[in-house]
């Protein structure tokens, strides 16, 4: 599904996000929008959920507008539901026509995935950093989208658990791949995800430069060498462009 | 939730606190010497008996109970709209701002002789109940509708939870709390205009007729009485009230 912005406009009152922002997503591959904070990464994403609509130009995905397709959001706060159990939080989202035991076989299977089955009468708050994610990865995949769109999904976890996290993420991405959308501000974390990679300048935003990862899905690891080296390159093109990179990387 | 020896503490207080009070009370009646200024406890407790035992006594308490529920339930069902409405709409919140403020300023005297003029006099308590509760019930699901997490209702958005599950698991528990403060404070006002009122407006049956009745025959220790009925039909609803909201909270 081929995901298209064009000549968009967005600003919130006086200060300008976008001004004729034009970007395509390809169609089935992970487009990770990399960039320094506040520079609208998370409005475009929230362009594309259908959460805001364009002062100009337009957004489509696939041939429909945004909000007539399904979008598998995984916010950077996840948002789950404090007072509702994982299960409830997973099932809210799920057509309620289905009988109760197929609901719960599919949100069972799904945890399964993400290795927490045994969430699933737990409250958020009883859930560890790591879980929480996962419980937020597993919500979006249940609801089967049309279009990933992921807001610094892993940003603030310790390195173990963020690799954890990933590689589950190419394994759901295996199972169903979908045109996904993936927001950071760490070029690592970017190029281990991302087959494409767009460098955004501050804003209005503006494409600098489009990266596409020439390394394979398997072997996007750590401490891969042409990781390595394309993480330099790109940071070389931060500087270039006196971008300011997120703090943990400065 | 206080230890055991925390709750026999706290006991002991309290019934210390009950004698004190009592002792207080008894000095000062003999003090006084006059049981139409300040009748004693135990004549008080005596009259209370005689008034328990008395003819209409039931009938008096259940018409109050009747009215004050009513009042109440009619401010917690208008007030939940309202309050929705202006929750969601800062057009409406600003155009019922100033009616809500002058409600909520004006002396219940004021709004008991009005409802005096408009009501038969079965009428007037409810009304009065209704009319106090009503703008607390308003002001408090108006603050929970504007403490709702937008981020929630954007995700419910996103994931296109039909908008009644949306009320139902989304604002509802985050308006609840706000509406349960509401509701308690309109409760416990409630009784205390629908006695007043009843005093003022006179119906057949009440507490506040039966203790209108008892001062104007000088039997302050029957009004003491009367007095007592209204305070245990506050505290034993409040408790009632107390207890459904614990059990809502742990079915939810």
């Amino acid at each position: 599904m081929r995901v298209e912005l064009e000549s968009v406009r967005f600003a919130y009152g006086s200060v300008t996000i976008l001004d004729r922002f034009s970007a395509q997503f390809p169609s089935m591959k992970v487009t990770v929008l990399l960039g320094p904070s506040g520079c609208g990464k998370t409005t475009i994403l929230n362009l594309l959920a259908g959460l805001l609509t364009p002062q100009a130009g337009s957004v489509r995905v696939g041939d429909k507008p945004p909000t007539d397709i399904r979008v598998g959001y995984m916010f950077q706060d996840v948002r789950l539901i404090p007072w509702l159990t994982v299960k409830r939080n997973l099932d809210l989202i799920l057509p309620q026509r289905l009988p109760l035991e197929a609901r719960l076989d599919r949100i069972r299977s799904v945890l399964r995935l993400v290795g927490l089955e045994q969430a699933l009468s737990l409250f958020p708050d009883q859930l560890s950093g790591g879980m929480y994610r996962r419980v937020g990865m597993a919500r979006a995949y249940l609801y089967e989208p049309d279009l990933y769109l992921m807001d610094e999904s892993f940003q603030g976890l310790d390195p173990p658990l963020k690799f954890q996290l990933l590689s589950m993420f190419q394994q759901l991405r295996s199972n169903s791949p979908k045109t996904t959308i993936f927001v950071t501000h760490d070029i690592e974390e970017a190029l281990l995800v991302g087959d494409e990679i767009l460098l955004l300048s501050p804003i209005p935003t503006r494409i600098v430069h489009t990266l596409r990862n020439p390394v394979p899905i398997e072997d996007r690891v750590p401490g891969n060498q042409e990781i390595a080296r394309l993480e330099g390159e790109l940071f070389t093109l931060f500087r270039k462009e006196q971008l300011q990179l997120g703090e943990e990387r400065v | 939730m206080p230890s055991p020896e925390g709750r026999r503490s706290l006991l002991t207080i309290r019934i210390v606190s009950l004698c004190s009070f009592l002792l207080l009370w008894k000095l000062a009646s003999q003090w006084m010497d006059s049981p139409i200024i300040l009748p004693s406890p135990e004549d008080t407790l005596k009259e209370t008996w005689i008034l328990l035992n008395a003819r209409g006594f039931y009938q008096s308490f259940g018409a109050t109970l009747v009215r004050g529920i009513t009042g109440f339930f009619l401010s917690i069902l208008l007030g939940l709209c309202m309050g929705i409405l202006s929750g969601k709409s800062y057009l409406f919140r600003e155009f019922f701002r100033p009616f809500l403020t002058s409600v909520q300023s004006t002396p219940v005297l004021a709004i008991i002789l009005l409802a005096l003029i408009w009501f038969p006099t079965e009428t007037v308590p409810v009304f009065v109940a209704f009319l106090m509760g009503f703008p607390i019930i308003t002001t408090n699901v108006v603050e929970g509708i504007l403490a709702v997490d937008r981020r929630l209702i954007e995700m419910a958005k996103v994931y296109r939870i039909e908008p009644w599950r949306r009320i139902l698991y989304v604002v509802l528990p985050s308006i609840l709390p706000y509406l349960v403060g509401g509701a308690s404070s309109a409760l416990g006002l409630s009784w205390r205009v629908v006695v007043a009122s009843e005093v003022l407006s006179q119906p057949i049956l009440g507490i506040g007729t039966g203790m209108q009745e008892a001062k104007l025959r000088l039997e302050t220790a029957r009004v003491f009485a009367w007095t007592l009925a209204a305070l245990v039909l506050s505290y034993s609803t409040e408790s009632i009230f107390r207890w459904i909201v614990k059990r809502l909270k742990r079915l939810a």
